[in-house]
């Protein structure tokens, strides 16, 4: 008998996006809050009675009471699946209240694991928790998972949050990765990265339902895992969960490229009111095909529900031809060429050159097609 | 490019069309009066270049007439090219059209590109320079009156800038500035209003509500930690084992101190006992001392109580005997004292008589003595009397001396007087009398004076002897002197005088030997004389007295016996004194033995002392073992005794613990209300998802004011290039336009020489008349002349270099007065060979002798 599971993390509820406009900052909050409902669907639509959620489900460890109440009653609202909330570091155990008052408001099909304990899941399977104590824990909590008992010929669902060694380059990750052979798990779901990733068959990350930040390219998904027994290797699919599109690219430039051409080729094609979009435009291009991309970039940002082009590792060339653009000669002239040869200086500071090119552009822009 | 025909229609004043033609090379001269549409002329010919057919700037506004309607200009010019009509119509239909013969050469934005070509396209000196009224541009673009003065090089300079910074220039810096206004106040300082302000604002306004939040964050992390430290803090105390344990050791505690206690109260009993036993033992052998030192008393005084009898007894004897010896005393005494007594009295008698004998001697030779002195006085006395009568010697020799003076007087007079002698005749003798006396015969007689002599039965002869007075009066003073000196001494005559003096000597004499005699025999008067007689005593007559030595002898004898007997008395009183006080002394001694014995006896009450003080010694040494016997009890007891404060401490810490315990508790459990209370309002406050949106924004905020400083950075940045390249390039315009305005600035001071400053290129002095002068402050008038001559300068220049413009001289030099006039017009006309110069003028007389093609402002006749 498979027993399917629905395998979710990092909501973060609560989170304000107060970089963004007031606008789109609230659609952003409501399209996080609607997480719950896309994912019940994917529950209901897979069969999977078991939404498990590991860590983070709330952004910090003291959410304002809308932010509590609403995911509870939203969660109250799909009763035809069982949510297994586990504290993760945005929402550790520290969080005393917290966790307080959702065993006191959480409806009966919302299960917050504070302990870490074998909890039966239904016949067959058990779901062996570790809610993280605090913000940085420091140790490997899914070490108790390797004594963590379960009925024979149940089977082992482990759930945690945190880095795994050796996962992330910059992070101090403390979960071992062969922790789901040494816990004789048959699958261990993590939360904390954001993105999905398969650690090893049986270990994963789900990722975030809906993605928060630029940090990768996407939309976010969930994973509908599937047990066919203790020991048969997990099937694992992951359906897309995310209301917004978060794209971050680059911009490959080349002098003498047709840069409006070239940016319209890197731009989302449908879906764009809900996409956001951060572009970084590198590399080298002529004076006019910068004032081209900018003003080919003026165009299309409102179509998007966030748009950001960034030109600062862009470099100009500024060819004779260009500066004839200002003036073929006299004081304005001059002006330009010392301008460009201090923007060329490879003696000067970056900051110089950065300021000598940034003046020639804007020059450029005062006098390019005539005079007012 | 040089003008020759232009033509205005509907500008301003000029509704119907009109024109200036036959503009010719060289100086071409309008001259008219005001009013006359010269400006208009000049106005019309700058827009035609400069402005846009479709603009409606201001310049081209002010060409409309009142009656409205688009103004049209057109201007024929030739170029190396050949000959081209530039038009232009603005506002109302607006078009610009450039043609070559009747060909369209170009139309719309083509004409004014064709235009701008022309008009130089690069941004040195358009093809066009003109000089306006009066006004150097240098003066409009500052706004500054003419009035305000330049030094030369600032004058030039400026307006070699403003013929070669070029129109686009001045518009890109101005937008730069412009922006950068937005952002920055002229001393270069963040706008209070501007974004980069705000940027900043934003940014600190968020950091410190960055900091807030943290605190809050902080306030309520630290509330849970408390609180978990209270739970675990309660949780121990609570623990069950843990009180337990601390009841038991209270039990145990309790127990040990009645222990303690119950030992203490033994302890103290024996104590007791001891002191008891100790005083006992003490009163025992008090007692026992007692009667032994008072049997030793009782012989003591026995034996000193008989001792003081004895010695009575004797001092009594003693004193009986020189009782009896004073009575023996006191009797020779009294009899010794009678016969003394007598011998006295017989003795004084005998001494009196004796002395009564001796005085009658005395009375005798005293009375006779009294006598003999009487007598003596008496004759003083009456010696006396008569020595005190007639004159003293003294007194007899001032008369002698008067005397004498007189005789002297009268010798003198004698001498010198009128001496007159009669010598009668017999029987007239006598006949001739002085004074009744009649003058002695042949005698001569003195006339002292005046002298009347009678001479018979003749009359009376005066004679005055004249001069003779003095002599004469001498003598008469001189017999007064004497004479009254004799009065004075009571006498006539001087012998009778001295008769009385010689009886006074002897008088005198006489007293003189009264008085010592009297002084032999009363040396001290005859007062004591006479008392020394009254002293003496009368004679008494008893013969029985024996003489005073026999009396005395007797006298002496009695008085020593008299004194013998006294001092025995003497004696013997003392030694009845004596013997009284010992035997006092003794019967007190006796009465204190008696005392002191009776004491004694008292003492020892009781009927067998020597029993009673076996009795004592063996309680004594009873008494002496209980002692030990205690002492030794008490010894063991207190070696054996528990600290009783241990004990009570300890009970009383077990106790405190448990009341800490439950104190505490009560305090924990408070505290843990009150955290309860705060953790959950501040949990349900969402502190930390405002403090991660704040981050969020604060971050943002960073990055927008990185970028406005960025933006502020680059705006900076382009107006230090733009402003350098201005600089720059009227730096390379400076030089050749100094070239060729050099020769032209002499023209302003002709009777000067000018010394030119190697670095600037300008003249730094003139000399006049051999005086260096400066050229710091130009006028006014001057300064429109180097206006007017650096702009034929670069009319030079662009001539030098094949491209020719025309100078428009609108109303120039009105500040320049004749003489100067004089001199531009000779620069004007040399320059004029090889350029087209147009001078518009109101100064007809003025510029009458400036010569040059004369133009005039015409209608135009058909169709033109």
């Amino acid at each position: 008998m498979t027993f399917r599971f629905i395998h979710t993390s990092d909501l973060h509820f609560g989170r304000r996006f107060g970089t963004f406009s007031e606008d789109l900052r609230g659609r952003l909050v409501e399209a996080r809050h609607g997480a719950i409902a896309r994912l019940a669907v994917v529950a209901g639509k897979h069969d999977a009675a078991h939404v498990l959620i590991a860590g983070d489900i709330f952004d910090t460890e003291t959410p304002s009471p809308p932010v509590l109440r609403q995911a509870l009653a939203a969660m109250a609202e799909h009763d035809a699946v069982h949510w297994w909330l586990l504290p993760g570091n945005h929402d550790s155990l520290a969080a005393e209240s917290l966790w307080a008052r959702v065993a006191r408001d959480a409806p009966a099909n919302v299960h917050p694991l504070t302990t870490a304990g074998p909890v039966p899941l239904g016949p067959g399977a058990t779901l062996l928790p570790v809610p993280v104590t605090r913000r940085y824990p420091g140790r490997d909590l899914t070490e108790a998972l390797d004594a963590m008992p379960s009925p024979e010929g149940s089977l082992r669902i482990g759930l945690a949050h945190g880095a795994v060694v050796g996962f992330e380059e910059d992070a101090t990750g403390v979960i071992r990765p062969d922790r789901d052979r040494l816990a004789g798990l048959d699958y261990l779901a993590l939360g904390d990265w954001h993105g999905a990733k398969e650690i090893s068959p049986r270990t994963r990350y789900s990722g975030t339902p809906e993605y928060d930040r630029f940090r990768r390219s996407g939309r976010g998904s969930c994973l509908v895992v599937s047990l066919e027994g203790p020991g048969a290797p997990p099937r694992v699919a992951q359906v897309e969960t995310g209301q917004f599109q978060w794209v971050d690219r680059r911009l490959d430039l080349l002098p003498g490229q047709e840069t409006a051409a070239a940016l319209q080729a890197v731009l989302p094609t449908g879906g764009r009111r809900d996409t956001l979009l951060s572009l970084r435009a590198e590399g080298r291009v002529r004076l006019p095909d910068r004032a081209a991309l900018e003003d080919a970039a003026e165009v299309v940002a409102p179509e998007f529900g966030f748009f950001d082009l960034s030109l600062d590792s862009l470099e100009t060339e500024f060819d004779a031809a260009d500066l004839d653009e200002i003036d073929r000669g006299g004081a304005l002239r001059s002006a330009a060429e010392g301008l460009r040869h201090a923007a060329l200086d490879d003696g000067l500071a970056d900051d110089e050159r950065r300021l000598a090119a940034a003046a020639l552009n804007r020059l450029y822009g005062y006098l390019r097609g005539g005079m007012a | 490019m040089r003008l020759r025909r232009i033509r205005l229609s509907n500008v301003r004043r000029f509704d119907a069309p009109v024109e200036v033609a036959a503009i010719a090379d060289g100086l071409n001269v309008l001259s008219a009066p005001n009013e006359r549409g010269k400006s208009t002329l000049f106005d019309a010919v700058q827009a035609l270049f400069f402005a846009p057919h479709r603009s409606r700037a201001q310049s081209v506004m002010a060409l409309q007439p009142h009656a409205g309607g688009g103004p049209e200009v057109s201007v024929e010019i030739e170029t190396s090219n050949g000959l081209f009509l530039i038009e232009k119509r603005w506002l109302s239909r607006p078009q610009a059209r450039v043609m070559h013969g009747a060909r369209l050469i170009a139309q719309a934005d083509d004409a004014e590109a064709w235009i701008a070509s022309l008009m130089g396209g690069d941004s040195g000196p358009t093809g066009l320079l003109w000089v306006r009224q009066g006004l150097t541009s240098l003066d409009q673009r500052d706004g500054g009156a003419i009035e305000a003065r330049r030094d030369l090089l600032s004058s030039v300079a400026g307006e070699v800038e403003a013929m070669t910074g070029g129109r686009r220039m001045d518009a890109a810096l101005r937008r730069c500035r412009e922006e950068l206004a937005r952002y920055q106040t002229q001393t270069g300082r963040a706008r209070a209003d501007g974004p980069l302000a705000a940027a900043q604002k934003d940014v600190s306004a968020l950091a410190d509500r960055h900091t807030a939040l943290s605190e809050q964050i902080a306030t309520l992390e630290q509330a849970l930690t408390r609180r978990r430290e209270i739970r675990r803090d309660l949780a121990e105390l609570r623990n069950p084992e843990a009180a337990q344990f601390r009841e038991a050791r209270l039990a145990e505690a309790t127990a040990a101190l009645t222990r303690a206690e119950r030992h203490a109260e033994a302890l103290e009993k024996a104590t007791e006992a001891l002191a008891l036993s100790k005083l006992k033992l003490a009163q025992t052998s008090q007692a026992l001392d007692a009667i032994k030192a008072a049997q030793r008393e009782l012989a003591e005084a026995k034996r000193v109580a008989e001792e003081h009898k004895a010695t009575r007894a004797e001092a009594e004897t003693m004193l009986a005997e020189a009782q009896a010896r004073l009575v023996d005393a006191e009797r020779a005494a009294k009899t010794t004292a009678g016969a003394a007594a007598e011998a006295g009295r017989v003795l004084n008698a005998a001494l009196r008589h004796e002395a009564a004998r001796e005085s009658a001697h005395r009375r005798a030779e005293l009375i006779a003595r009294i006598e003999r002195a009487e007598a003596v006085r008496a004759r003083r006395d009456e010696a006396m009397v008569r020595a005190a009568k007639g004159p003293t010697f003294k007194q007899i020799a001032q008369l002698d001396e008067l005397a004498h003076a007189l005789a002297t007087a009268r010798r003198l007079h004698t001498a010198t007087a009128v001496k007159i002698t009669m010598a009668h005749m017999s029987e007239g003798a006598g006949g001739v009398t002085h004074d009744g006396v009649a003058l002695p015969e042949g005698e001569p007689v003195t006339i002292p004076a005046q002298a009347v002599l009678s001479l018979r039965g003749l009359g009376q002869l005066s004679i005055d002897p004249g001069g003779q007075g003095g002599a004469a009066t001498d003598v008469a003073e001189a017999e007064t002197a004497l004479k009254s000196a004799l009065d004075r001494l009571g006498h006539a005559h001087r012998d009778s005088a001295r008769e009385a003096a010689q009886a006074r000597q002897v008088a005198e004499g006489e007293v003189q030997e009264a008085r010592a005699t009297f002084q032999v025999l009363a040396p001290d008067g005859l007062d004591p004389l006479r008392a020394a007689l009254a002293a003496l005593p009368d004679a008494l007559a008893d013969d029985s007295l024996p003489p005073s030595v026999e009396a005395q002898a007797a006298h002496d004898v009695a008085e020593a016996a008299r004194q013998a007997a006294v001092a025995a008395r003497e004696s013997a009183l003392s030694r009845v004194a004596l013997g009284r006080e010992r035997a006092a002394r003794a019967a007190a001694a006796e009465e204190g033995a008696a005392e002191r014995l009776a004491r004694a006896t008292t003492s020892l009450n009781g009927p067998n002392p020597t029993a009673r003080e076996a009795e004592l010694a063996a309680a004594h040494s009873a008494l002496a073992a209980e002692l030990s016997a205690a002492e030794a009890h008490h010894a063991e007891l207190l070696r054996d005794a528990p600290d009783l404060a241990s004990a009570r401490a300890a009970r009383d810490r077990a106790q405190s613990v448990i009341e800490a315990v439950r104190a505490e508790v009560g305090k924990l459990t408070l505290e843990l209300g009150q955290l309860d209370t705060l953790i959950d309002l501040r949990a349900s406050e969402a502190v930390e998802e405002e403090l991660a949106d704040t981050e969020a924004r604060l971050v943002a905020a960073r990055a927008h004011l990185e970028r406005v400083t960025f933006e502020v950075a680059v705006l900076r940045r382009l107006e230090a290039a733009l402003d350098a390249a201005r600089t720059q390039a009227r730096e390379r315009y400076f030089a050749p336009v100094m070239a060729e305005l050099a020769p032209l600035l002499r023209l302003l001071w002709p009777e000067a020489d000018l010394r030119f400053d190697d670095a600037t290129l300008l003249p730094s002095t003139l000399i006049r008349e051999g005086q260096e002068e400066g050229l710091d402050i130009l006028s006014g008038g001057t300064q429109e002349q180097i206006a007017l001559l650096v702009r034929l300068a670069f009319a030079r220049m662009h001539a030098r270099a094949g491209h020719a413009a025309p100078l428009i001289l609108d109303d120039a030099l009105v500040f320049t007065d004749d003489d100067r006039i004089e001199a531009m017009f000779d620069a004007l006309h040399r320059q004029a060979a090889d350029l087209q110069i147009i001078v518009l003028t109101c100064r007809q007389r003025a510029f009458r002798d400036l010569g040059g093609n004369r133009l005039t402002i015409a209608p135009v006749s058909g169709e033109g």
